[in-house]
């Protein structure tokens, strides 16, 4: 076997970079080891997943049909669940073997392509699917998401078969869209800012794209194999068509998920609560303080006059008739995060509460310093250092127990069109957080949010990117972790924690920011490069 | 996910959802109807079934199939009456509080889906339809066979007639039926359709997470006859000197009980036929199902663990009464809700098992072998058994017991391995190593 090839995709595609700082989407990242499972259940003796073998989910359909942004989020969903998944994008297998920036031949999905095309696509097909069956078969994976367009019903029924031998399942996963509303944004959003289609008015790029994919690969056939095991979302979505599946559990677990995603672009922005009186343990639910009711109003006017520079640079960038996105407010039921959020139904935003949005419960830590927990709990907190995610101190809840609550409000999260403002306490949007950003295990417990940062995140195809805006003008007393947040000593996680990328990565959104008067900042902008890297991405 | 307001009397959720069923007769609505019902209900949502049927039989208890010949006026005036007054309640129902609202009738015309689309449109409950397509004959004959010795309406008649009947009745229906969206005039509706049993599905427009849900569940059910058999670990060690928790070695009674345990499954079964058993990770319920047949195949569930005590994991009830006087006192309180110093409660272990139901929806003949708690819970899932009273069930060892769910209920049945055994169950209040259950404890009601 051709293992220097194999290698040399390795270092080449971009999944395959190490290291990230939390800052930056992980869900690329190759994990060391299992420690990325947030919410998991339950494990099996053999380590395969619900019993069920190994399964290769196989997505299906053109270009600009969201596939890849399905593939990133059914396996952020599934590593959540503690699900061993593994996205395999077969253009980074062509870009890796074809030289000179990954272009194909123009008859290479042509029916009647050339013996050269066709050797090309059989070469980088093999790499691809030994990758999986080795990922699979000698590395435990459970579950490998081909990502390709697969446009032919005799190709999907061989790649079926290949796959049987192997002892993998196969369950197709079709992205079917026959809206040409939705088509045409899909592809404005993520496809036209090649500079093939540079100042060209948006509607007319993308519509020239979708002719090139047309001509490009002329023979896609939908998906109607009545003995395969598919799934055909249609419309991103509005539709499901559920043909023979026999998987157990993880298909329909596949679905429910699907049915809560779309592929439209909005923004989620975490905050914190405001400051509450000084009686602020966890089982008195204080109201807010003085300082707290006014960094609630700064925090809205922040965040607003923020939506309203987005705003603004879309409609430059994408024409003057671009709506802007409507404000949904979510916080839990405690008083604190209620009162913050009336900042928001003053200016007329929707706000819903969510019972299980409630912080972490400290259990007997409550009120006690750190020193105290050490003094009184010293064995407690020996086992808290070996594993502060999962972890729990009597009758408090761990991280672990945190974040199977939370799934409901994750499934929610993913459903919600709106732009969505988050208030909760700093455990909840770790937890949040780490989902979104797919943070390790380790890290989680250490993330900070302070209260003088909003927390943006936008979902995009590949990865997805988290922004930071300052609030101005708030007294520096009631920036650092609230009061009533448990102390329970956590340990620097230590060879865990990923290293800070060179020149701008931040370990954690804590690192102080040193200009306060900096207009806000991207910190990161990896995924929109990644994204035009993958303009031409047809397999 | 009860409803539950904070310090302001504010609702945390306020979604209302009506699932209105739809199919012909014979399809597995009312079962669906019911194990949906359960499920949320097991969940602690507020839900309800209202059962058309049950509606117009108070009118016309036990009606022949001419009674629902769309040229039968009189028939149809009264059974448009029915369909008004379940509505009308069901209405009422969630004006009280209500949560999610299931519709048991045909519903099989465009006229009365939009009407009750309408209906509850206005009042601002969504609606959720639900389609079980069916064109399998043997599959509706099976169907047919269990409603006409189950259901009311052919209560003390003589099989073959009924069943006669009741084909007759679901010819009168085929006339007018209309599959949900089959002329493609139904799309902004949404919809759940199984065909065939679920070899195929149409999930339509979705539109929030408790819908995607329900759906969720719904296609996990099957309507093919099973039964489930639930066992607990023969006695242990642990058992023996009133220890909980832990994972302790089977007594010499438990290990007498794991070899006998093969017969009683043969005998219970009828033949045989292999069941897939499921134990939990602990060393008991593996060697209670250590001598089953080579091909009964068997998976071991962390999920099927049981209830962790945490702090007072090995303790005698004693003993924790005497450490944390105040725990064991609120235990008592509220069993269900109680979470053990470092460990989980009753709630807890119902949230654990939700992708256990869910697989266990999904599948066939399969056998437990589990702990106590675990079972509690299973079992009030299968029995619809009240959160306060379950955990106090007495659920006794070495005893094998099977459950099969049926249209109207789950049949259940016990078989004795007469093999001696201490007692597990607990009074409130008591610290007893071992104590008689008091006659209501049992779970055969």
């Amino acid at each position: 076997m051709d293992t220097l090839l194999t290698a040399d995709i390795a270092a080449n595609a971009p999944r395959y970079r190490r290291k990230s700082s939390t800052f930056i989407d992980g869900i690329h990242d190759v994990p060391e080891e299992a420690d990325r499972a947030p919410a998991q259940l339950y494990s099996t003796m053999s380590g395969r997943l619900f019993h069920s073998g190994r399964i290769a989910i196989v997505m299906v359909g053109l270009p600009a049909r969201g596939k890849t942004h399905i593939s990133v989020s059914l396996a952020r969903y599934l590593q959540w669940l503690g699900v061993k998944t593994r996205i395999f994008h077969l253009g980074d297998y062509r870009r890796a073997t074809v030289e000179g920036g990954g272009d194909v031949p123009e008859d290479y999905f042509y029916p009647d392509a050339s013996p050269a095309s066709v050797m090309l696509r059989q070469k980088i097909l093999k790499k691809c699917r030994e990758d999986i069956y080795g990922w699979l078969n000698h590395e435990n994976g459970q579950v490998a998401i081909y990502d390709a367009v697969n446009p032919t019903a005799s190709g999907r029924r061989s790649l079926a078969k290949e796959f049987a031998k192997h002892d993998v399942q196969t369950l197709f996963l079709e992205s079917y869209v026959n809206d040409d509303k939705l088509l045409l944004e899909n592809a404005r959003n993520v496809k036209i800012g090649s500079p093939d289609f540079a100042n060209m008015d948006p509607d007319e790029a993308a519509t020239l794209y979708l002719r090139r994919i047309e001509t490009k690969i002329p023979s896609f056939e939908t998906m109607n194999e009545k003995e395969l095991n598919y799934i055909k979302m249609i419309n991103a979505g509005n539709k499901f068509f559920y043909n023979n599946v026999s998987f157990n559990y993880l298909s329909h677990r596949i679905v429910f998920y699907l049915t809560n995603t779309h592929i439209k672009s909005r923004a989620t922005f975490f905050v914190r609560a405001g400051a509450a009186t000084e009686d602020a343990s966890y089982k008195a639910d204080a109201p807010l303080s003085k300082e707290g009711v006014k960094y609630a109003q700064v925090m809205a006017d922040t965040l607003e006059k923020h939506r309203e520079q987005e705003h603004a640079a879309l409609k430059a960038r994408s024409g003057p008739d671009v709506p802007k996105r409507q404000l949904t407010v979510w916080c839990s039921t405690r008083l604190r995060t209620l009162q913050t959020a009336d900042a928001f139904k003053d200016r007329g935003y929707k706000v819903r509460q969510r019972s299980q949005m409630s912080q972490i419960n400290p259990g007997v830590c409550e009120r006690l310093s750190e020193r105290a927990i050490r003094r009184l709990y010293p064995d407690e907190v020996e086992l808290h250092e070996l594993d502060p995610y999962h972890h729990r101190y009597p009758r408090a809840e761990s991280y672990h127990d945190l974040a199977v609550r939370l799934e409901p409000i994750i499934l929610e999260l993913e459903r919600e069109q709106n732009d969505l403002v988050i208030i909760a306490h700093e455990s909840v949007l770790r937890v949040l957080y780490a989902y979104l950003m797919h943070c390790s295990t380790m890290d989680i417990p250490n993330l900070k949010f302070p209260r003088n940062e909003i927390i943006e995140i936008v979902p995009a195809a590949y990865q997805n990117e988290a922004k930071r805006v300052r609030i101005p003008g708030l007294d520096p007393s009631t920036v650092p972790g609230s009061p009533e947040d448990i102390c329970i000593p956590v340990p620097d996680s230590g060879a865990g924690t990923p290293a800070p990328l060179p020149g701008g990565g931040l370990s954690s959104p804590a690192e102080p920011v040193a200009n306060a008067e900096k207009p806000p900042e991207r910190v990161v902008n990896k995924a929109a490069e990644a994204v035009r890297d993958r303009i031409t991405d047809v397999d | 996910m009860a409803p539950r307001t904070n310090g302001r009397g504010v609702q945390a959720e306020d979604t209302k959802i009506c699932v209105v069923m739809v199919g012909l007769p014979a399809r597995g609505k009312s079962y669906i109807a019911q194990k949906a019902q359960r499920y949320l209900t097991w969940l602690s949502l507020n839900a309800r079934t209202f059962n058309v049927g049950s509606y117009r039989r108070t009118e016309a208890p036990q009606p022949s199939a001419d009674f629902f010949d769309i040229g039968n006026t009189e028939g149809e005036k009264r059974r448009r009456a029915a369909a008004e007054a379940a509505v009308a309640d069901m209405l009422g129902w969630f004006r009280q509080g209500g949560v999610i609202g299931i519709l048991d009738a045909t519903n099989s015309t465009k006229e009365r889906r939009k009407w009750v689309m309408d209906v509850c449109t206005a009042e601002g409950i969504e609606v959720l339809f639900v389609e079980s397509k069916c064109d399998d004959e043997k599959l509706i004959m099976g169907n047919i066979r269990d409603v006409k010795t189950t259901s009311p309406d052919y209560k003390g008649q003589d099989p073959e007639k009924a069943a006669l009947d009741f084909r007759n009745r679901i010819k009168n229906y085929e006339k007018v039926y209309k599959s949900i969206d089959e002329d493609g005039d139904e799309d902004s509706y949404t919809y759940l359709k199984i065909m065939d049993t679920g070899s195929q599905v149409i999930i339509n427009r979705i539109q929030d997470y408790l819908q995607s849900r329900v759906v969720y569940y719904l296609m996990n059910l099957h309507i093919r006859p099973r039964s489930v058999w639930l066992s607990r670990h023969g006695e242990s060690l642990y058992n023996l000197y009133g220890r909980i928790g832990g994972d302790a070695d089977l007594s010499e009674r438990g290990h007498q009980y794991a070899k006998r345990l093969p017969d009683l499954v043969r005998e219970s079964v009828g033949g045989d036929r292999p069941l897939t058993v499921w134990t939990s990770t602990l060393k008991r319920t593996i060697s209670t199902a250590r001598h089953l047949p080579d091909n009964y195949n068997q998976l071991q569930w962390k999920a099927l663990d049981e209830l962790d005590a945490g702090v007072c994991d090995g303790m005698t009830y004693q003993e924790i009464k005497d450490v944390y006087p105040d725990d064991f006192i609120a235990r008592d309180e509220d069993k269900y809700n109680y979470r053990y110093r470092g460990g989980e409660s009753y709630r807890d272990v119902v949230i654990r098992l939700e992708p256990i139901i869910m697989e266990l929806e999904r599948s066939e003949d399969i056998l437990i072998v589990t702990h106590q708690a675990i079972l509690r819970c299973i079992y009030a899932y299968f029995m619809k058994k009240d959160q306060t009273k379950s955990p106090w069930m007495n659920v006794p060892l070495h005893c094998l017991i099977k459950l099969t769910p049926r249209a109207y209920g789950t049949d259940e049945v016990r078989y004795q391995a007469d093999i001696p055994a201490v007692s597990t169950w607990r009074g409130k209040g008591s610290t007893a190593k071992h104590e008689d259950p008091i006659p209501d404890s049992g779970v055969a009601h």
